[in-house]
């Protein structure tokens, strides 16, 4: 199959690897997929309490060429981006940007479904902690 | 019972012998011997039991009705002298192959940790390798091995996300058969070939295992087969 030379580009210099530790209050933290389907997504956000903006992501991916490029550009994108910003991240964009065929598209439902999961997470922590500490991207 | 079998891998890599096997009908084909394309043979018995086929194509009822039409000679030359070279290669071409693939399964395995193979050790085509890296996506890896051509039985290309049946029918569960990958070595396979798909083997997946959240988690002590996974 014929991948786009995006896909290319991120397979072959995926952005921002790693992990966030998920215990840290700032921190949300996605993971969808399965393994007997062969892809898993975990995607973290970072958001800084004070401005309440994603100020860092990070992703790991099992996955084809088009899932770890499609959540590599997630992470790209998160940066910089209000919680309410971030949840308007569709699918389709990411489709989009990476010229992916038909067979490819669950990998985009993916990485939007780990950004919602990564947003959630965070939230239910904001919900537990402290309301006087309240972090301002909870809304 | 009539006992047909594919033997297109087979043929002119292991003795394939009609009578011992109890085989009533075997199909072959020349490409996969190193003879040309488009020409293949199909062995019909002719006692104990009798076959009888019914024609595919009809016309001029030419050999004995079997097959209407007029055959192309220079292929079924170019299957009979690929078939004798197979027979007169196959000790020492099935020597090499064995000694090439256990080259690259050892290279391979003595440097990477969770590399299982699939199938039987030694109950396979000389020439056939099939391996599962765990926590590695079997599509991912070939994308980062794009100068060896290899194939996978993980089927993320499809539209059912099912991977082979024929790993599954092996016993290979769908999370391992979904990092496999199969490695054919033939005639022209040369031992450099081998050592440079080793080389590139061990660097992919190793780079994956890295992006891998499988991987982060058996790294943690975390057992992923208790978690519960939402499917898709």
């Amino acid at each position: 199959m014929a991948y786009s030379t995006k896909v290319l580009d991120h397979y072959n210099n995926p952005r921002n690897v790693g992990s966030f530790d998920q215990a840290d209050r700032t921190v949300g933290t996605g993971l969808v997929g399965a393994p007997e389907c062969g892809d898993v997504l975990k995607l973290q956000i970072k958001v800084d309490p004070a401005t309440g903006l994603i100020e860092d992501a990070r992703f790991k991916t099992f996955g084809c060429g088009s899932a770890i490029a499609s959540s590599s550009l997630a992470t790209e994108w998160l940066r910089g981006k209000t919680i309410d910003e971030a949840m308007g991240i569709k699918n389709t964009a990411i489709v989009e940007e990476l010229s992916l065929p038909p067979v490819k598209v669950h990998c985009s439902v993916l990485a939007e479904d780990a950004i919602k999961a990564a947003i959630k997470n965070f939230q239910d922590k904001q919900e537990v902690a402290e309301p006087a500490e309240a972090v301002g991207a909870s809304n | 019972m009539i006992f047909h079998t594919d033997a297109v891998q087979a043929a002119g890599k292991v003795s394939l012998d009609v009578e011992a096997m109890g085989i009533d009908l075997l199909s072959i084909s020349a490409h996969k011997l190193y003879g040309p394309k488009g020409i293949g043979a199909l062995y019909v018995r002719k006692k104990d039991p009798r076959v009888r086929l019914d024609a595919i194509i009809d016309g001029g009822g030419h050999e004995r009705g079997f097959r209407s039409g007029t055959l192309a000679v220079q292929q079924i030359v170019g299957l009979g002298v690929a078939c004798e070279l197979a027979r007169l290669e196959m000790p020492t071409e099935s020597q090499y192959l064995l000694r090439l693939r256990e080259k690259l399964r050892r290279g391979i395995m003595d440097q990477l940790s969770d590399v299982y193979l699939n199938g039987h050790p030694t109950e396979r085509l000389p020439g056939n390798l099939n391996l599962s890296f765990a926590y590695v996506e079997g599509e991912g890896l070939m994308m980062g091995i794009k100068d060896i051509a290899v194939s996978s039985g993980s089927a993320c290309t499809s539209a059912s996300l099912e991977p082979s049946y024929v790993l599954k029918a092996l016993g290979v569960g769908d999370e391992l058969a979904h990092s496999s990958i199969r490695f054919g070595l033939g005639r022209f396979t040369t031992e450099e070939e081998v050592e440079f798909t080793i080389d590139a083997l061990v660097r992919e997946v190793t780079r994956l295992r890295e992006m891998s959240p499988l991987y982060e988690m058996v790294q943690q002590g975390i057992d992923i087969s208790k978690i519960e996974w939402a499917a898709h």
